[in-house]
Parts: structure tokens; C-alpha cells; sequence
């Protein structure tokens, strides 16, 4: 299969179909779960569709180093390319992650001002046109409202979609809300929300779609696929 | 006086460059009683510190070769190698640590664990040398040991435990408190040589009980009746401490950290007593070497004196007297008046002149025994070779050298200055295996090649001081390489009649790229089309034409050349026929076979303040570089990306004047690919111009 063919087929334009043409720039998506459910590898899985299209993504995280998230980008590319047959995967590789930064800070320093500054710096100054930015891993049970603002005005200012992640560990075990309560004040920031959830009568991780710009939002019957790490139809 | 072999420490000093590892060493020389005085590296008495014994090192202020030297720290013996920190001189970070056995890694209190530090630390590991770890400049404005701490487990994946705390941080730093020993320990007097052991002072009391908690803890994983004592809350012997951090130091699963202040003579005497009592015997680790009448069967060697002997040469200098060779005894003994082979070129010698080395100082002795390091005078050899008794024929394992990255030109400026030049060069070329030296047949230039611009500058300087060589340099060149994209097939006949027997002979088959090797021979000739004598004569002409390409001359690499058919003349085939016919074959489907040009990238790692965050990205940008990753902790950010070598020209200017000084970068080689086109098309053009202007 040729790149133009691996785009096209994408499960990722089911998500685009369901929230009318995804996130849009100076927009704001978020994908909330429990902690190891598989963000990242959602989060890595639409950056690398992203890539695949000849876009740049930044990708933020706050460990002590990035080599880890790397390390996922890799999994996945290696994971995409092998289950769909990639022609001349390797070249395709190299071209792509060419447009990859991820940019980490230390969890202490990785104010929402901070970040923004550390972003700035990269895409202005050192020239990288970024057209999506993840956040993986926000502390939003901490952010205030007008820190989400800061960070739209950003996405509009510099053209960009921005994604984030949000981990539920605060939620506790209580029947699962459509919009987890640390989010509750953001909402109004957010474009596009997704949970991600385990669901126990198939046993299997579905993305559900909470918010979708001012519409109602469907069912996109998408799974993420706990073998292969990749988002894929149900 | 013999040493027995349990008392013996051969021990490096690793670490980023300015972490203060020579300052320590200064310090280690002067308690050990090896020195009488203390001097700075870049102190204002002009001495400079004893280690850096070369005369560029003290100007530079750091250092560039190792230097040994042997010290006594109460009952042990220690030998120490001081290592360089930049990465231009990784080979000699790496030949040292072959020959360790165990090691300080020092860390800076303030820029904490570094780019260079996790270079030097995959090196530790891929040579299993235990380590110590020392948290110094605890006196520094910013000084954070915790954080440092943290990094260590986080960054480099250590186990790292406190075995002493700072009393006070920056310019409250006054001694540390011994997690082992429960005691405060202050170092008064002028070079801090009167050590007072108190009680720990009731403002510590917390913090000390919180950080030896946290050490037992660890401890209890390698020790059964420690664990047990500790689960109950009963008192642990200091003992069973100590050996408990000593089981896991050796298995390096456990990194003692120590703090302290070198410069302020503050926390050294402690980090020796933890070298003495953590760090292993050359008994306690494993060294192996290969048999060479069995096909290069391992065979570990035996630590012991009446075994016959296996020694390396790990680094020669050239000193006033000759040739010195460092050697690390592995097996047996090294006696004055023995005699070795030299395992690489089969000759045997005899051992005159034995010494043991301080710093530029040196001690004649008679006998160095199993595990020791000594040097010896006037022996003919080059660095990592291995010698050993006639009873043997074993060879320690081929030291890591990695392909040189970067060419320079260089002329005399007069007769004199050629004949030191050439005596320099064939000194340099046998201390250190990075660096190498030809003469272009085509330029007749004399090139040099190495790691790194600074490399090959500190090599042109040394010829100059050392040995009065002035040289003009010219621009330093990329080492490009050639190869093809596609596969290509070819017939080529070879005729020619000259009267009398002529030459004939005829190849076919296909070339293609390869990744596996740079150059793979097949020979797929079925029913003798052409003579078994001459399939050798094949790959031999094949080897010729891989070596220089046409598009801009250099080297082809990445080609599988398969030979499938072919015919031969009774009377007029021949080697010679054979080996040009597959010469001009690959030279005429050169172009089909769609060669592109190839570059060296290179890992690059810049370290500044975050205020110059911007700057740097900038900086790596406009040098069609990829940042892979960027940290950020706050104070400092360090970049990693991924740089043409030929773009890195003049960086280190660069980087200082646009971060005020404050920014730093190391470099090493990553991977070979492919140059953007209109880059290409540049190389080809300079090619060709070179070409013509040689031709005229």
C-alpha cells in the first residue's frame, strides 16, 4: 500500500467524518481516560496520521525524558506500516519524523506559561511551521480557566490544532461521567471531547465521542485496538 | 613491594566536561599524600592542576589525555586514570574504562546530569564498570544534590542511594553528614586535611533519619540479616552496611552517591574511603579474552600471579625518554627483564625499564602483579595491543573504534617542520586509533582524519608545542560517501590485442544496494563460465572501483556485486584481465545503478540556559538540523538533534557568542544519508571544478 492509499483508508477519517473535520485549527480537543488505558498511543496514533500528510506535530509531555514517547512513535509507525504493508516504509519514515519535536518538561517547571513559552521558542525561532500540538498528560486538575484560553489563543494565533490528554485518576470508581468532572469548568474551552473507556461487556477500549463543536455527538464506533495499539473500526 | 590483589583499586574519573573530575583528582593526589601542594586547573599560580600534564590541557582547562597515576588511601592501592570529558576524545574514555574496574562519575550540583554524563555512563556500562557517584560543587550558587539525585535514577536509570547528605547548600556548605557511620563529618584546617567526626546536629537530625531509612531500605535487597535488623527496628552494624553497599555497587544494581565540594576540600576523604570500601578487587570482575588458536574462543583469565601473563597496552606517550607504554596486567605478572609477545605483530621484546606512574612523575619498580597497571619503557606497539607469555595465544577483545567522521589537509610550512610533522603523525596515529593519516595520491596532500573538528585542532596544536611541526591547515572536509539506489545489471567484455598473448575476459551479473555491509562479493557463476581461479580476480576488481566513485570521489559503500556469467579465453585470460573487466563493469553501470551522495549526521546534544532556548533552536534550524527531542528542567534545556556534519563547521563560536557563553554542545556520529539534492548537485559541481583545475 502507498502512503496516499494509507491516509485515505485511515480509521482516523471516521474520526474526522464524526467531528466534522476534526478539531480545526485554533481549536481544542481532549482525550480523557484512566491512566494506562492508552492515550499516548491515541495521541501518537493521530499525530503520525497527521505526519503521513506531510504535517509537523509537536509533542509535549512532563517526564524526566522523552525517549519514552519517541519509543511510541516508533511502535506505532513500525505497527501501521506493518499491518497495512507500507511501501518503502523506511524512506517513509524518515521523511515523516523529520516533522516530529517532542519537547518534554520536567513535571515542576511545566506551568501552562512555561509551556507555552517553550513552544513558542521552537516554532518561531526555530522555524518549525507545526500545524498540531499534543499536550500529553495536562494537569488540568490544577490549570485555571484562563490557562486554557492562554493555550487557544496560541492554536489561533500560530494556525495549529491543539490536542490534550487528560488522566481520570481523581475520578475515582463512581459510574463514569460524559464529561469527567476535572473538565467541567474547562468545557467551554473544549471543542472536541473524547473519552476513552473500557467497556466490560466486549471487553475492549472504545473511543466515545463527548463533545463535537456545537453538535450532538454519534457514535464513531472506534476501538482502540489493545494488541496493536492502533485506533481501529469496531 | 608487592601488592596483594584484594588491596588494589584501578579506578576512573568520568564525567562531563567542567564537573570539577580534575579538581577531584587534585584533591585525591594531595590527601593520598602524592602531591605537596594543591593547585587549581585554571588557577591564578599559573601551575595548573597536576593531572592535566600536557602543557595545552593547563591552557585549555581540561583534559585531554588520560593520565595514570598510582596513591595509597589508608590500606589500599589505587590506580587512577583521569579521562577526558569532551566527546571528541571518546576513544580515550573508552580505553580507560576497559582497563577499570570501577569508577566515580561526577556530577555537577548545579547543571546536574548532563549530555556528556549519560555518554560517558552507556560507556560505563558497556564495559560493566561499577560506579561511584559524586555530587560536587555542593558550594555553587543553585547547588541541588537531590535533584541531581533524582536525575540519576530518572535520566540514567540508576539505583542511586545516598550515602551522605550536605550539611548546608551553597555558600552554607560545611561538611556532610555519613549515612553509614551516623556521624557529622566537617573538614577544617586550610586544605580541609583536619576531619572532625560529631554528632549530627539537631537541625538534621530529621532529614538524616528520612534519608538513612531510605538507604536501608534499598540495602535490604542485598542483604538477608540487614534486612531483618531493619524490619524490626533494631540497629544495623556498620558492617553489614558496608557490605551490603559493596555487594550492590560490584553488581551494579546500587550507586553510592556521595556529596561534596572538591574545590572547598570538603566531602574527598569520605568518596576514598567509599572507593576503598565499595569498589572491587580486580578479583571481583570478570575479564575475558580471545584464544586465537581456537577460532577466537572466550576465555576468562585468571586474576592471579602464578598464572602466565596477558597484559594490554592501553595508551602510549611519547615522553622525553621514549615510547611509554601503559599496560594493565590482566593475568600473571610483568617482571623486569621478561619476555612478552606482542600478540599483533608476533615479536617477542624484553621488558627493561617498569615504572609506575604520578602524573609526570615517575617510579621505577621490578614487578607489577595481576591487576595492576604499570607502564614500561621503550617497547615497539601501538595502543591495544595485547602481550603475552609464549605459553599463550590469546588476544583481549578489539576495543570499540568508531569510523572518523571528518577530514583535514595539512602542509609544513618548511623542510623542518616536515620531518616533525611526520614523526608527530606517526606518534599520534599509534596512541589513539580515531585519528588517521594518508597521503592523497591525487592531491598529494597529507590528510588527517578523526571525531571532530576539535579533535583534529587539538592534534595540529600538539604538533606544534610537542614537536615544534608548524603546519598549515586547510578547510576541514566531510567524510561523503557514495552509493547506489537501484539495482543495475551489466555485461562487460575486456579485449584487448597488443601482440603477443592479449587480454580477455568477459563478466555479466548485477549490482544493488545492500544496508548489511558496505561491500558484499556473491558469486553465482554456474558451470564454470568463468574459471574458479578468477572469481577472486572479480571481487578484487569490484574493491578497486567501490573505492573512489565518480560522482564526487568517494568512497562507494552499500553494494551487493553479483556475478552470474561470464567467458574466458584459454591463452588470454588472466587475474589482471578478470579484475579490470569488473573494474570498468562498475564504472559503466555506475550511473544506471542511480548513485546518490551520502553525509555523515551527526547526534547533537545542546545544553544552556532556557532563556537561550530560542536561540538554540534557531541555531539548529538554520543548520538543516532535526531536533528530535528538548528538555526542559526549569534552569537549564537541553536539544538533542540530529545535524549535518558539514553544517556543524564553527558551531562552537557560534553557540558561545549567541548564549553569552553559557550554552555548550557535544557531538558524536550518528548515521550515513542522503544529501538533499540541490546539495548534491553543489558536491558534483565543486567535484568537477576541483577535477579541472587538477587537470590543467
Amino acid at each position: 500500500m502507498v502512503k496516499a492509499q494509507l491516509i485515505k483508508q485511515s480509521p482516523l477519517r471516521i474520526l474526522d467524518a464524526s467531528t466534522h473535520g476534526g478539531v480545526g485549527v485554533g481549536n481544542i480537543g481532549v482525550l480523557a481516560a484512566r491512566h494506562g488505558l492508552g492515550k499516548t498511543s491515541t495521541l501518537v496514533h493521530m499525530a503520525t496520521d497527521k505526519l503521513l500528510q506531510g504535517k509537523h506535530v509537536i509533542h509535549v509531555t512532563f517526564a524526566q525524558k522523552p525517549d519514552h514517547t519517541i519509543e511510541y512513535y516508533e511502535e506505532i509507525f513500525a505497527e501501521i506500516s506493518k499491518l497495512k504493508g507500507l511501501a518503502g516504509a523506511m524512506q517513509v519514515h524518515d521523511e515523516i519524523m523529520h516533522n516530529r519535536t517532542v519537547m518534554n518538561f520536567e513535571p515542576k517547571f511545566g506551568t501552562p506559561s512555561h509551556v507555552l513559552e517553550g513552544l513558542r521558542a521552537r516554532i518561531e525561532a526555530g522555524g518549525f511551521p507545526a500545524d498540531l500540538v499534543i499536550v500529553d498528560e495536562f494537569d488540568f486538575f490544577h490549570a485555571k480557566r484562563e490557562d486554557l484560553k492562554q493555550f487557544r489563543d496560541f492554536a489561533n494565533f500560530e494556525a495549529l490544532e491543539l490536542w490534550f490528554s487528560v488522566s481520570l485518576e481523581q475520578e475515582g470508581d463512581s459510574a463514569p461521567q460524559p464529561v469527567p468532572h476535572v473538565l467541567e469548568k474547562h468545557l467551554a474551552q473544549i471543542d472536541v471531547l473524547i473519552n476513552l473507556r473500557h467497556h466490560k461487556d466486549d471487553g475492549k477500549v472504545h473511543l466515545e465521542l463527548v463533545k463535537d463543536h456545537g453538535n450532538t455527538p454519534t457514535d464513531m464506533h472506534l476501538i482502540l485496538d489493545t494488541k496493536t495499539l492502533l485506533i481501529s473500526q469496531e | 613491594m608487592k601488592v596483594p590483589v584484594e588491596k588494589m583499586r584501578n579506578i576512573g574519573i568520568s564525567a562531563h566536561i567542567d564537573s570539577g573530575k580534575t579538581t577531584l583528582t587534585e584533591r585525591i593526589l594531595f590527601y593520598c599524600g602524592r602531591i605537596h601542594a594543591i593547585h587549581e586547573v585554571k588557577g591564578k599560580d599559573g601551575v595548573g592542576a597536576t593531572m592535566d600534564s600536557m602543557e595545552l590541557e593547563r591552557e585549555r582547562g581540561i583534559t585531554i589525555q588520560s593520565a595514570a597515576t598510582s596513591v595509597q588511601w589508608n590500606d589500599k592501592f589505587i590506580n587512577i586514570i583521569d579521562t577526558p570529558g569532551h566527546v571528541d576524545f571518546t576513544i580515550e574514555v573508552e580505553r580507560s574504562l576497559r582497563v577499570l574496574d570501577g569508577a566515580i562519575l561526577v556530577l555537577c550540583s548545579v547543571a546536574g546530569v548532563q549530555s556528556q554524563s549519560i555518554t560517558v555512563d552507556r560507556q560505563m556500562k558497556r564495559y560493566d564498570v561499577p560506579r561511584l557517584a559524586f555530587i560536587n560543587k555542593c558550594d555553587r550558587t543553585g547547588a541541588n544534590p537531590f535533584r541531581v539525585r533524582e536525575q540519576l535514577k530518572e535520566k540514567l536509570g540508576h539505583n542511586a542511594v545516598f550515602v551522605t547528605l550536605p550539611i548546608g547548600l551553597e555558600d552554607k556548605f560545611n561538611g556532610v553528614i555519613d549515612l553509614v557511620n551516623s556521624q557529622a563529618v566537617y573538614f577544617e584546617g586550610e586544605d580541609g586535611t583536619d576531619i572532625k567526626r560529631l554528632p549530627i546536629p539537631a537541625e538534621y537530625q530529621a532529614q538524616y533519619e528520612e534519608y538513612r531509612t531510605i538507604m536501608l531500605d534499598e540495602l535490604s535487597n542485598f542483604n538477608d540479616d540487614l534486612m531483618e535488623l531493619h524490619m524490626e527496628g533494631k540497629e544495623v552494624p556498620v558492617n553489614l552496611i558496608k557490605a551490603a553497599i559493596r555487594k550492590g555497587t560490584i553488581s551494579r544494581e546500587l550507586t553510592a552517591v556521595f556529596t561534596g565540594s572538591a574545590y572547598k576540600n570538603k566531602g574527598v576523604q569520605v568518596l576514598l574511603d567509599g572507593v576503598n570500601d565499595y569498589l572491587p578487587a580486580p578479583t571481583e570482575k570478570a575479564n575475558w579474552a580471545l584464544d586465537q588458536s581456537k577460532n577466537e574462543e572466550r576465555v576468562q583469565l585468571e586474576c592471579a600471579d602464578d598464572k602466565p601473563t596477558v597484559a594490554l597496552a592501553f595508551k602510549l606517550d611519547d615522553g622525553q625518554y621514549g615510547q611509554l607504554t601503559y599496560v594493565r596486567v590482566y593475568q600473571g605478572e610483568v617482571k623486569k627483564g621478561q619476555e612478552l609477545r606482542n600478540m599483533r605483530t608476533q615479536k617477542r621484546f624484553k621488558i627493561g625499564r617498569l615504572i609506575k606512574m604520578h602524573s609526570n612523575h615517575m617510579e621505577d619498580i621490578d614487578y607489577a602483579g595481576a591487576g595492576d597497571i604499570a607502564a614500561l619503557f621503550g617497547i615497539e606497539c601501538a595502543s591495544g595491543d595485547t602481550f603475552c607469555d609464549d605459553k599463550l595465544d590469546l588476544t583481549m577483545t578489539s576495543m570499540f573504534v568508531p569510523a572518523a567522521v571528518i577530514s583535514l589537509s595539512i602542509e609544513p610550512v618548511d623542510k623542518k617542520s616536515g620531518d616533525n610533522m611526520a614523526k608527530a603523525l606517526n606518534r599520534f596515529t599509534k596512541e589513539d586509533p580515531t585519528f588517521r593519516t594518508f597521503v592523497d595520491p591525487e592531491s598529494n596532500q597529507t590528510i588527517i582524519q578523526g571525531m571532530g573538528e576539535l579533535h583534529l585542532e587539538v592534534y595540529v596544536e600538539r604538533m606544534k608545542r610537542e614537536y615544534k611541526a608548524e603546519v598549515k591547515t586547510g578547510m576541514p572536509q566531510v567524510a561523503y560517501r557514495e552509493a547506489i539506489s537501484e539495482k543495475a545489471e551489466f555485461t562487460y567484455v575486456h579485449k584487448k590485442q597488443t601482440g603477443g598473448s592479449g587480454q580477455y575476459a568477459k563478466i555479466g551479473g548485477y549490482f544493488e544496494p545492500t544496508t548489511e555491509n558496505d561491500y558484499e562479493f556473491v558469486n553465482m557463476v554456474k558451470g564454470g563460465a568463468i574459471p574458479n581461479e578468477f572469481i577472486p580476480s572479480c571481487d578484487k576488481g569490484f574493491k578497486e572501483a567501490v573505492k573512489k566513485g565518480t560522482l564526487i570521489g568517494f568512497p562507494v559503500v552499500g553494494v551487493r556485486a553479483v556475478v552470474n556469467d561470464g567467458a574466458s579465453h584459454a591463452v588470454d585470460s588472466s587475474d589482471m584481465a578478470f579484475s579490470t573487466a569488473a573494474l570498468m563493469a562498475f564504472r559503466e553501470t555506475y550511473q544506471k545503478a542511480k548513485p546518490i551522495i551520502l553525509e555523515p549526521i551527526m547526534k547533537v546534544a545542546v545544553e544552556g540556559p532556557t532563556e537561550f532556548q530560542g536561540n538554540i533552536f534557531g541555531s539548529i534550524n538554520q543548520r538543516r538540523g532535526v531536533i528530535v527531542s528538548s528538555t526542559e528542567d526549569g534552569q537549564f534545556c537541553s536539544v538533542i538533534a540530529e545535524v549535518p556534519l558539514s553544517e556543524m563547521f564553527g558551531y562552537s563560536t557560534v553557540l558561545r557568542s549567541m548564549s553569552q557563553g553559557k550554552a555548550e554542545f557535544t557531538m558524536e556520529f550518528e548515521k550515513y544519508v542522503k544529501v538533499p539534492e540541490s546539495v548534491s548537485i553543489q558536491l558534483k559541481k565543486d567535484y568537477e571544478e576541483k577535477r579541472k583545475a587538477q587537470n590543467k
